[in-house]
């Protein structure tokens, strides 16, 4: 339980970013791309399993990865996940957004009472 | 630049995916099972390995990935396929509820179905009529050249359409040949003028005399009206380049299904036309109809230059070289960039040019002023017959919609009552508000649909009866009414309105239903009075349109009715007419009066035959001629013009009209012998209001040395273009004694049946010229018939609306009385029990039935003073406010009221009041 403690509930709306992130990196199915984004993250994330499935539907749906099926580890018939084009452009701009985002919540979090100027 | 093109891949992704998944829709579902037992798997064997127990892995590896038929849904909605499967289960439902009550939907689809039907059936012929375009390429840009006269223009001798505007003032789109050739060369403003006149002339084709319409065509008309021929070639150029020349047609795609088979043997072979062989060169494609209109094809299309061979005309044949008489009609195409403003004043500096070129006005006389006009639809001459007739019929049809509409919404807020507790169940259970009346909705859009394609299917089956309607019994070319996509996209249209309209309402007070409340709700809490009340305002609604219905539907009728009656001044039974038409090259002036007298003794000796005459104009055949009329001694008038009529000397006799003074023409009045004439009482009183007119002379023409006229006999009054119109004074002139006649209508008196007088009618006169068809042929009654054919269409059309309006108002009444009495058992049964006598309930239901019935005729009748003034042109005999059509019109309305509510209060008195107080 004190493991369960360090872990972090995942941001609303970061899951599609996590997942173009781990695919990214080389096609995936989906237990794997759950495995990834908590290697990772160091096991520090929990993942709603149950919301993978529609995220990655979703994110196909949306033209932004694309899907294969072929053979696991397991010598299973397994469906892959890849990156498409515009999947590299709009895991590029999320990743942007996202670290100019922290960057200004970093700089607000770190306000203190002198640095706020007056209102006249 | 990044997000657009994120948002552009996007665009085109979603719906390849959408419609993937909606297409491989088993394999989709597989695959989502698959891919979720997969991940099962390899979780379970990772948890294994990490130490748990098979059973502990697999009970956790479910419980991490949640449920599945959750999971599987998110994953659908992902794909947007929620609304659709949504939709797929609101039809099935829906077919199921439909199927449910086979009774009620299928009134509610027949109604539908009649009134959309009726709806596409006028649509399609409006379209017909009033808006279809020519079948050109580009038909915008034609523009039409027309001129304005203020009545003193110098235009004197004109052979085509013309108006009489307001104050004197003469519209028309003829030209003369010499003025056409002017503008051509001068034009700048238009692209190639072209130039065309339609006639009807003789054919024969393969031995077979028939009438046909032909049109006289410039060389440029085909590359200016940019139509290739379907087969062979078109004219050209070269074929109209020499008067006289050119003896080449292009046949339409009519005569060539008609006559030819669609053989395409038919280039190189040659026809009659007006006794000129022509050579066929082509076809013209199906849907061409000529420049002229968008109705009906002239048959046969040959050059200009032919027209002093085929069609001799003045007095030198030729009117290619005639510039006083205006005949052709002009048409060019709009350059782009060019106004039709900048183009009218440019054309009209040339129209003044061209006219002074060619004329010499005199000094009193005016240049008429050019107008160009729309030519998309030709010379939409159709417009002035049918426009407002159409849109009366559009609104007829238009109310009877409306009317089914609310009869089927009734019938719906009548079973929604019925639905209520489903409803409450469903909302109970977590159904949204919007998705309940969407599901209702669905149910109405089916009905609807169903109704639509019955209504499509009633309009394709009837799409040949209007027309028939309109058109003379005895035209062997009706109208061909298209039925094509845009009467499809109408229907579709007005079938999705019509669910809309029928379903949103009840949809909306259904789905307002308070769950909580319903449940606990039985018959004797409910809310009665305020789902009465709706029903009851649509019942009031109904009977109002029917009470409008019927009320036009009486004007119509009676109009038929006072225009039957209507004495036309001469005997119109066991009369048979047809038409002779002597083509001038073979008969020129003089000898066309000699064949005419031929035929009429011919005919004359036929046994069964007891009159025959022939004559300039038919009666009420929409014709007239008129001349000069000037009486000796009187100073000359500037308009003296009379209604004019040259026939047999057995004309009155065939006819039947009575002479009232003087004597008849007889035997003596021949060619030779002195000029005589007989005029009619109106005549007499209007130009000789003092004298006996019995010897006075007149001219009809305007030359000194003319010759005198004598009058020797006063007939009584006839009807002449139509039955409408008051006798107008006419005059009578023998035949014998004209230079020249031309066309002649053929008036034959018998008792033969028509069947076998015809046949011996065709051999008399192919026995003198086997190329004279007999045209037209039809007895009189049929021409008076023709003649009232738009009234009689419209009273009996508008008669079977008001029927319609009808037997929809009876199933109103009823439904709302029944739904009524089945509410109020309890009620009945505790007055019953109480002491009330049958006849008292009885009186009760008719009362309440008839209240509605009242209010809805008061609003009904209103609306149809109202309306009833707009048509007034279009009555005979009658006031708009006609009180005969008012009355009776209610009173027919409040009887089928009382039927209608009948059933449902004989049930009311018969209700056994222990039955009913145990009733719930």
């Amino acid at each position: 339980m004190s493991e369960q403690e360090k872990q972090l509930e995942l941001l609303q709306g970061t899951l599609d970013l996590l997942i173009l992130k781990a695919v990214s990196l080389g096609p995936l199915h989906g237990y794997g791309v759950l495995l990834r984004i908590q290697q990772i993250s160091g096991q520090a994330l929990v993942i709603q399993q149950g919301s993978l499935y529609p995220a990655l539907y979703r994110l196909e749906h949306q033209g932004v990865i694309a899907s294969e099926w072929g053979e696991s580890d397991n010598n299973r018939k397994a469906k892959f996940y890849s990156l498409t084009a515009a999947g590299n452009l709009r895991l590029s701009e999320e990743t942007e957004k996202w670290n100019r985002m922290s960057v200004l919540m970093g700089n607000i979090l770190l306000a203190t009472a002198s640095a706020v100027p007056e209102q006249a | 630049m990044k997000r657009l093109r994120l948002l552009l891949a996007r665009l085109a992704a979603q719906p390849k995916s959408w419609f993937r998944a909606i297409t491989h829709r088993s394999r989709l579902e597989s695959d989502m099972e698959a891919e979720l037992a997969n991940h099962l798997e390899l979780l379970t064997a990772d948890l294994i390995r990490a130490g748990h127990t098979p059973a502990e892995a697999h009970r956790n590896a479910r419980l991490s990935l949640g449920s599945a038929v959750a999971t599987k849904d998110g994953m659908r909605q992902s794909l947007g396929l929620r609304l659709w499967d949504d939709l797929a289960a609101d039809l099935r439902y829906g077919a199921r509820i439909l199927l449910r009550s086979p009774g009620f939907t299928s009134i509610a689809v027949l109604s539908l179905a009649l009134a959309i039907g009726a709806n596409t059936t006028i649509f399609s012929l409006a379209k017909q009529l009033l808006y279809d375009r020519l079948a050109v390429p580009n038909p915008g840009d034609l523009r039409m050249l027309h001129w304005v006269g203020d009545g003193k223009e110098v235009i004197s001798s004109m052979w085509g359409d013309f108006d009489a505007g307001p104050k004197g003032t003469t519209n028309s789109s003829v030209f003369s040949y010499p003025v056409y050739l002017q503008l051509r060369g001068a034009n700048q403003s238009l692209q190639d003028l072209l130039a065309f006149k339609e006639e009807s002339m003789n054919a024969t084709v393969r031995d077979n005399a028939k009438r046909v319409n032909a049109a006289m065509v410039s060389g440029n008309y085909f590359a200016v009206l940019q139509v290739p021929a379907q087969f062979g070639r078109t004219l050209q150029p070269a074929d109209d380049a020499q008067q006289g020349q050119g003896a080449v047609a292009v046949i339409s795609d009519g005569l060539w299904q008609r006559d030819f088979d669609r053989s395409p043997n038919v280039l190189g072979q040659t026809l009659k036309l007006n006794q000129t062989i022509v050579t066929i060169v082509g076809v013209a494609p199906r849907r061409f109809t000529g420049a002229k209109n968008v109705q009906s094809s002239p048959d046969i299309f040959i050059p200009l230059s032919l027209q002093p061979v085929v069609l001799p005309k003045g007095a030198n044949q030729s009117l290619l070289d005639d510039t006083g008489m205006w005949w052709l009609n002009v048409e060019g195409r709009l350059k782009p960039g060019v106004s039709d403003q900048q183009a009218q004043s440019a054309l009209d500096v040339q129209l003044a040019a061209a006219i002074r070129a060619t004329m010499s006005p005199k000094s009193d006389q005016t240049l008429p002023r050019l107008v160009l006009e729309e030519g998309s639809r030709g010379l939409h001459f159709t417009d002035g017959t049918f426009r407002k007739p159409i849109y009366v019929l559009i609104t007829f049809t238009g109310l009877v919609l409306l009317l089914a509409c609310a009869n089927v919404a009734n019938l719906l807020l009548a079973r929604g009552a019925q639905r209520q507790r489903e409803m409450s169940v469903r909302l109970a259970m977590g159904a949204g508000r919007a998705r309940i009346v969407r599901q209702l909705l669905t149910e109405s859009l089916m009905m609807a649909a169903l109704g639509g394609s019955g209504g499509l299917m009633l309009a394709y089956l009837g799409r040949n009866v209007l027309p028939s309607l309109l058109t003379n019994a005895w035209d062997d070319k009706s109208l061909q009414v298209p039925f094509d996509w845009g009467v499809f996209a109408f229907t579709a249209a007005l079938t999705v309105l019509t669910g809309i309209l029928f379903g949103l309402a009840p949809a909306w007070i259904i789905g307002r239903t308070d769950a909580g409340r319903t449940l606990q709700e039985t018959s004797k809490t409910s809310s009665r009075r305020r789902k009465g009340l709706t029903g009851r305002s649509i019942v009031i609604f109904q009977i109002s349109l029917s009470t409008l219905l019927v009320v036009g539907a009486g004007l119509f009728l009676r109009t038929v009715v006072a225009l039957n009656s209507v004495d036309v001044g001469f005997q119109p039974d066991h009369l048979l007419l047809f038409d002779v038409s002597p083509p001038a090259k073979r008969y020129p002036a003089g000898q066309d009066v000699l064949l005419h007298a031929r035929i009429e003794r011919a005919i004359a000796a036929i046994p069964g035959v007891e009159h025959v005459s022939p004559g300039w104009v038919p009666y009420m055949a929409s014709s007239m001629s008129n001349e000069t009329f000037d009486p000796e001694g009187e100073p000359r008038r500037p308009k003296s013009a009379e209604d004019v009529n040259a026939v047999g000397n057995d004309f009155f006799a065939t006819m039947h009209i009575p002479m009232v003074a003087g004597r008849d023409f007889g035997p003596q009045d021949t060619t030779t012998s002195a000029k005589v004439a007989i005029i009619n009482q109106s005549l007499a009183r209007a130009r000789f209001p003092h004298a006996n007119p019995i010897g006075k002379r007149f001219q009809t023409d305007e030359r000194v040395n003319a010759p005198w006229i004598t009058i020797i006999g006063i007939c009584a009054d006839t009807r002449y273009m139509n039955l409408r119109d008051e006798p107008p004074p006419q005059f009578f002139l023998p035949f014998i004694q004209q230079k020249e006649i031309g066309t002649m209508v053929y008036q034959v008196r018998s008792q033969l049946p028509v069947d076998s007088l015809i046949p011996s009618l065709r051999r008399t006169v192919a026995a003198i010229d086997p190329d004279l068809p007999l045209v037209d042929i039809r007895t009189q009654q049929q021409q008076i018939d023709a003649n009232m054919q738009i009234e009689r269409t419209f009273a009996a059309l508008t008669s079977g609306f008001g029927l319609l309006a009808l037997s929809l108002a009876c199933v109103g009444i009823y439904g709302v009385m029944a739904y009524s009495v089945a509410n109020r058992t309890n009620e009945i049964g505790i007055r019953l029990a109480l002491g009330a006598v049958r006849g008292q309930v009885l009186g009760m239901i008719l009362r309440e039935s008839t209240w509605l019935s009242l209010a809805g005729v008061a609003v009904g009748l209103a609306a149809a003073l109202f309306l009833a003034g707009l048509v007034k042109s279009m009555l005979y005999g009658l006031q708009p406010y006609d009180p005969v059509s008012l009355i009776f019109g209610a009173i027919l309305i409040l009887a089928v009221g009382l039927i209608a509510s009948w059933i449902p209060a004989r049930r009311a008195a018969g209700i056994q009041p222990m039955a009913a107080l145990r009733h719930e």
